[in-house]
């Protein structure tokens, strides 16, 4: 409607998350609107960490380095590897400050509908650190929906005789309500209970 | 819910409409083809949020209209509730419950109940297995709402499990990338298959009660339960990993409707297919009742037409007391005349409907 060069534009920002044809309108006529310098900003960043993010050799989060900043801090507790979908979950992870150990990112959960495979995370990787480095546990985060307990139920399977497996507690929400639970929740919770 | 005003504007066969209703039990009358059943559907939207006729929605708007309206005006257990459901042509449907827009029609599912019987839900004593599990799933979620998304969560262990299968077999994947899926849905099976066949054991004394008061005698609803286990899962591997779909678990099972020996599906007259479809919506709205504390609306569709006079009176005579109770009629004298005397009665003409 704006000629090839605005369309392409709003096409590439409607790609993103969340992003659809208006809002993508809105944001290209702000970038249209704003100083040149403010736009070029942010196309620079977007280059920048297209060209200098990777992922970490280890873990597979994201870094500029060979070892991201997890990996390098020699403080971190490497016999213990806390196994995340995604980069996004090991900052949810960092913010607890309950967490000592190192990480492992999939890139994903198992989805036969969506074409994920086993292959296509980082779960090889994942098997040769703990033969490698006398890991003596691995706290399983897959996120506790369908596709991340599938994944979560096929590590287990595979890493159980050879270190000690745990599973992120799931259950009732802090400030919940028994009443309003449903079963499988509450079942979950039964299951994983504590002594007092 | 009890409905004590009824606005439709571009609904089926009605331009616009103005109608007070009364508690208790309200006899819609009229010809073949005036538009009770369309009245009787505009109340089901306008308190659930759907059709119990149609997925397509785009039928409910007037035939040369852009977007048609029902708002309801009644209360819910003692509190006021306004409702209002809005289908624009193309676009979908937009509700509002006292005022405030709602995301889905579950929402308004979740606050307000209403059963209905149309002729169409002889299916669910006449169609197959997978016609009695869907109702049974969403009986589940109406008497059980913390339960309402499991029967879905099942379906999508699956759908994933079943999609394995296949990818196995088309050499795009390996055998053990089945077992987690496996795990799911022996997992969500169990709790699945339980939550039947507790529902069932709730609503079955009820259940043959209400057929027993409608002349249906030994009605029995069955489920047993029996949850997938790993063990029969992994037996028939091989011949899933053939065919590419899982062959045991709570998406195969049945609800057997019966009386005393016969199942009613292959062995019952029309006429008992249908005292055992109106027993079941009578027994789940005394279950309602019971644990909700208020009675659903109830909309009774052309129940009368195919029972004789003596079932037509023990009908009458049984409808819940302190409900809502809508019920079509070709006219006042089909109705049963030793049975309760109406509250209200409605006179439908094409694209009008007003109190007798």
């Amino acid at each position: 409607m704006f000629g090839p060069v605005v369309d392409n534009l709003v096409a590439q920002l409607s790609r993103l998350p969340g992003v659809g044809t208006r809002t993508a309108q809105r944001l290209a006529f702000h970038l249209l609107r704003v100083p040149k310098e403010e736009a070029l900003a942010l196309a620079a960043a977007i280059v920048e960490v297209k060209e200098r993010i990777r992922p970490c050799r280890e873990c597979g989060n994201l870094t500029e380095e060979e070892l991201c900043v997890i990996c390098s801090d020699t403080r971190r507790d490497r016999s213990v590897i806390c196994v995340v979908e995604q980069p996004a979950d090991l900052v949810s992870v960092e913010r607890t400050h309950a967490f000592r150990g190192v990480y492992h990112v999939l890139g994903g959960a198992l989805s036969p509908l969506d074409g994920v495979e086993p292959s296509d995370l980082r779960i090889d990787a994942l098997l040769a650190r703990v033969e490698r480095n006398g890991v003596s546990e691995v706290v399983l985060a897959t996120n506790p929906n369908m596709t991340g307990e599938a994944t979560a139920a096929f590590l287990a399977d595979r890493l159980r005789d050879r270190t000690r497996v745990t599973r992120l507690a799931s259950g009732l929400p802090v400030g919940g309500d028994l009443e309003y639970a449903d079963e499988v929740t509450l079942g979950r919770a039964l299951a994983g209970r504590r002594e007092m | 819910m009890v409905v004590a005003h009824v606005r439709l504007r571009d609904f089926r066969s009605y331009p616009a409409l103005e109608l007070d209703l009364e508690p208790g039990l309200v006899l819609v009358t009229g010809p073949n083809g005036a538009g009770k059943t369309n009245l009787l559907e505009a109340v089901h939207v306008g308190a659930q949020g759907f059709s119990p006729r149609t997925r397509a929605e785009a039928q409910l708007v007037r035939f040369d209209a852009d977007a048609g309206r029902v708002a309801l005006a009644g209360s819910e257990g003692g509190s006021r509730v306004e409702t209002e459901v809005t289908i624009v042509r193309g676009e979908g449907k937009r509700l509002r419950l006292n005022g405030a827009a709602l995301a889905s029609a579950e929402e308004l599912r979740a606050r307000l109940t209403a059963l209905v019987f149309v002729p169409d839900r002889l299916a669910v004593v006449k169609g197959g297995p997978l016609v009695r599990r869907a109702y049974v799933d969403r009986m589940l979620g109406r008497l059980e709402p913390v339960q309402a998304s499991l029967p879905g969560e099942y379906g999508r262990a699956l759908a994933q499990r079943n999609e394995a299968l296949r990818r196995v077999r088309a050499g795009l994947s390996s055998r053990d990338a089945v077992e987690p899926w496996t795990e799911r849905v022996v997992e969500l099976g169990a709790f699945l298959d339980r939550a039947r066949a507790g529902l069932v054991a709730a609503l079955a004394p009820g259940f043959a009660d209400r057929a027993a008061q409608l002349g249906l005698e030994e009605a029995e609803l069955r489920y047993e339960e029996e949850p997938p286990t790993r063990e029969a899962l992994d037996a028939r591997l091989e011949r899933d990993l053939r065919r590419g779909t899982t062959s045991v678990g709570p998406h195969l099972r049945d609800v057997a409707i019966a009386a005393g020996p016969r199942e009613l599906r292959s062995f019952g007259s029309q006429g008992e297919q249908r005292t055992a479809v109106l027993a079941l919506v009578l027994a789940e709205a005394d279950l309602q009742a019971e644990r909700r504390g208020s009675p659903p609306l109830l909309l009774l569709d052309d129940v009368l037409s195919e029972l004789d006079a003596a079932r037509r009176g023990a009908l009458a005579a049984s409808l819940p007391a302190g409900a809502q109770t809508i019920v079509t009629a070709t006219s006042r004298e089909a109705f049963p005349a030793d049975g309760p005397e109406p509250a209200l009665v409605v006179e439908v003409r094409p694209g009008e409907a007003r109190r007798a």
